[in-house]
């Protein structure tokens, strides 16, 4: 509930300054009179996100209707792609075979986001945050660490209480962009995780002992609230979400051997070496990168849109929207509900470019 | 002679002279379009020799090497850091091959503006392509192989959007440059009209001899000889030059140029699957998109019914050509086979026993079985390729002092029957 009041908060703000301020984006929105509905499908981390910009924007632009679903990211590609959605929000940029297959499709950043690991040690005070490792966590995915009080999570953890409680590994049921930023993490730290599981949206995990499957990140969340030793990678849109389930928060290990939560400083960290070095089509992997105070598991949140509209008006009000979304809609009071960072200035005009394609 | 009343009536002097005209003109006109004839088979014979193939080879081959770096640099990059020497060596080999052709296909320029704008992307797409390289590179060998693996996707699709696409434009465009160059320099209307003319001067030339021998009794007038026989001469060479030209350039392009091309275009639907597989492993979304593609080019290269290589070797030479494709056909079989666990391991996202079976060197490898498919039909255009060439080359020389013969002998026809018809002529002053 408490997410829900801030949302409207933000929401009720948002609206009340764009009003107040006579707002209109460069595409001189609101342009038809004639009401349009847009349909969004996707990454259950930006779900939140979607929901509170499609409640701000049709109070600003009472014409525009923003349906949205939580899908998954995989979906959210494919209903892009094939016309089903006009807008997919995927955790992950366009694979080299969804643009050699479709090359009219864009992947437009819409946020900075991350991926936080929780776990369910009842024991432990919330203000304790365990320090993982990527080799660590691939251990206790792979079933070779069986316990929380093992050795290695004692080495990472002077002076913490570690239970004697089994380790519950708990991963997606289903295709997730979540997947492939975790499996990412592990693998670019755990040489033998990557040569005999690697990464993926989808990945072959582990016959480990006591490992559960959950679908979506509110599964996950709920799955590890009634799984104690569970440990589970879960979007950070859902963190708040975890925190009031009781779930714990592991500092994770980047590659300066820092350990960090995911905090506005950490992701802002995290980010900023890799914005020079942007492409175009913003097509970038950030997990684990350079930044010594940056967190490991970072990203940009995308919506995947086609350049080729079925009409003029279509394009116009999705260039419209996607124009706000990276500006406006990255106000505080949209991104802070649900933990995102706003786009620096470099991918925003970037993101710009782009959307000028969509036609 | 049907004109015999007529001769009679407006008196034989006259019929001399309309006759030296008119001979004279049919001989000069016969010159004339022979030698244009000849002149354009032998220059479109010239330009298949010395451009069009030329050109087309170059394209062909700038898209192999464009195709070879993607699948090199991509391929190294899944085996991971440290490079090693001999692949970075081929692939910037590739590049610069692909370049070189770029530079010939530019300085042969051409007025075609689709033409150009693909030249232009390619100029243009390059060193964007390296660029993108240089930074997966780069970023994989300091540590961070994920970043460097975006920018090799990133890579990957430039090469695959932009620079291919354009490559296979202009390769398109130059082999159709090369056909139609063939069909130019073995078509029929220039010969039959030039015939057709020679067949004209000869009959004025026969009756024109039989009238006069009737009306002098002298039975052979020494100018008009010298005409027929220079006429009858340069025609049966004409004719055989073209016979042979026509000839040759069939078997050039019959047993040379065609299964060349079923064979490239064979070559680059297996680099495009080749590249489907390794472009799977890296990106990891778990579509199924380049399984999809893979499936859609091999269908395209066959061996079977209405493929490319059933194509090539339809029309393959006996000998090294007809070898190369048949091992081809073996070649791609067991490509396929082992294609088929590579993607069921992708399916079970088993990436790590899929990432060796991609680019493991052993026996039974995706890798392995491509390279000897690649090289079994690299070695088919090489031999295609040979044929082409010399029946081409043999082609363009039949038509060797034809152009000036027929000037000769045109010469010699209006000559004569002007000094033949001239003679009987001045019995009558």
């Amino acid at each position: 509930m408490a997410l829900s009041f801030r949302t409207l908060l933000a929401v009720a703000a948002t609206s009340t300054m764009a009003l107040a301020a006579g707002v209109s984006d460069a595409y001189g929105q609101p342009s038809s009179p004639a009401s349009i509905k847009l349909t969004e499908t996707g990454s259950t981390l930006l779900y939140p996100l979607f929901g509170a910009w499609a409640s701000a924007y049709h109070q600003q632009f009472s014409s525009v209707t923003i349906a949205t679903a939580a899908t998954g990211s995989g979906t959210g590609i494919s209903d892009a792609s094939d016309g089903t959605a006009d807008l997919g929000a995927s955790d992950a940029f366009l694979s080299s075979g969804n643009l050699v297959q479709s090359p009219e499709l864009l992947n437009i950043p819409l946020a900075i986001a991350a991926q936080q690991v929780n776990y369910n040690l009842p024991k432990l005070p919330a203000s304790t945050h365990v320090r993982l490792s990527g080799a660590v966590l691939a251990q206790m995915y792979e079933g070779t660490i069986t316990s929380w009080d093992d050795p290695a999570i004692r080495a990472l953890n002077p002076g913490v209480a570690l239970p004697d409680l089994p380790v519950r590994p708990l991963h997606r049921a289903e295709s997730a962009g979540d997947t492939f930023l975790f499996s990412s993490y592990l693998s670019t730290n755990d040489p033998a995780w990557n040569s005999s599981i690697g990464y993926g949206t989808t990945v072959a995990w582990p016959k480990a002992s006591g490992a559960l499957a959950e679908e979506a990140n509110s599964g996950m969340v709920s799955g590890c609230q009634k799984t104690p030793g569970c440990v589970a990678y879960i979007g950070i849109s859902y963190l708040t979400q975890a925190l009031r389930e009781g779930l714990g928060e592991a500092a994770l290990r980047n590659a300066a051997g820092q350990f960090l939560l995911p905090t506005d400083a950490s992701l802002h960290a995290a980010v900023e070496p890799f914005v020079p070095a942007t492409p175009s089509n913003e097509t970038i992997s950030m997990v684990n990168g350079p930044a010594p105070s940056g967190y490991p598991i970072v990203n940009f949140e995308y919506a995947i849109v086609s350049s080729h509209q079925p009409s003029a008006l279509k394009a116009r009000e999705l260039k419209a929207f996607l124009a706000w979304a990276i500006t406006k809609g990255n106000a505080s009071e949209f991104l802070n509900p649900v933990r995102f960072d706003p786009l620096p200035a470099p991918i925003v005009t970037l993101a710009e470019a782009q959307i000028a394609r969509i036609r | 002679m049907s004109g015999r009343s007529g001769v009679a009536g407006t008196g034989t002097p006259s019929v001399l002279r309309l006759l030296m005209v008119a001979l004279v003109a049919g001989s000069i006109l016969f010159g004339v379009a022979a030698a244009l004839t000849i002149g354009q088979h032998a220059s479109a014979a010239g330009e298949v020799v010395s451009t069009s193939e030329p050109l087309s080879l170059a394209a062909q081959q700038m898209y192999q090497s464009l195709s070879d770096a993607d699948i090199t640099t991509t391929t190294a990059f899944l085996a991971g850091p440290p490079q090693l020497l001999s692949v970075r060596q081929h692939f910037d080999a590739d590049i610069a091959n692909a370049a070189a052709d770029l530079a010939t296909l530019r300085s042969a320029g051409g007025n075609s503006k689709q033409l150009a704008a693909s030249l232009a992307a390619i100029s243009a797409g390059l060193p964007v392509y390296a660029g993108y390289v240089q930074q997966a590179q780069t970023y994989s060998s300091f540590g961070y192989p994920l970043t460097g693996g975006s920018f090799m996707q990133v890579a990957s699709e430039e090469m695959h959007l932009t620079l291919l696409p354009a490559a296979r434009s202009i390769y398109s465009r130059e082999n159709a440059a090369l056909t139609s160059a063939s069909a130019q320099a073995t078509g029929l209307p220039l010969i039959v009209i030039s015939v057709l003319l020679a067949l004209i001067v000869g009959v004025i030339l026969f009756r024109a001899q039989r009238w006069l021998t009737r009306r002098t009794h002298r039975r052979v007038n020494y100018g008009l000889a010298l005409a027929s026989g220079a006429l009858a001469v340069v025609t049966i060479w004409m004719l055989v030059a073209f016979t042979a030209a026509r000839s040759d350039f069939g078997t050039s392009l019959g047993h040379g140029s065609t299964p060349a091309e079923a064979l490239a275009q064979a070559g680059i639907a297996a680099q495009q699957a080749r590249s489907d597989q390794v472009l799977n492993l890296i990106s990891r979304s778990g579509s199924s998109s380049f399984q999809a593609d893979f499936t859609v080019q091999q269908h395209k290269i066959g061996p079977g019914g209405g493929t490319l290589l059933d194509s090539a070797a339809s029309s393959a030479p006996a000998g090294a050509g007809a070898s190369a494709v048949n091992s081809a056909g073996q070649d791609a079989r067991t490509w396929y086979s082992a294609s088929s666990k590579v993607f069921a391991l992708d399916l079970a996202s088993s990436y790590a026993a899929e990432t060796k079976l991609v680019i493991g060197t052993g026996s039974g490898s995706s890798e392995a079985a491509f390279s000897t498919l690649e090289s079994d039909i690299t070695r088919g255009i090489a031999a295609d390729q040979v044929v082409f060439r010399s029946k081409a080359a043999s082609g363009s020389t039949s038509f060797n002092g034809l152009e000036l013969a027929v000037i000769i002998a045109a010469l010699l026809m209006a000559g004569g029957s002007t000094w033949g018809l001239s003679r009987r002529l001045a019995e009558y002053r």
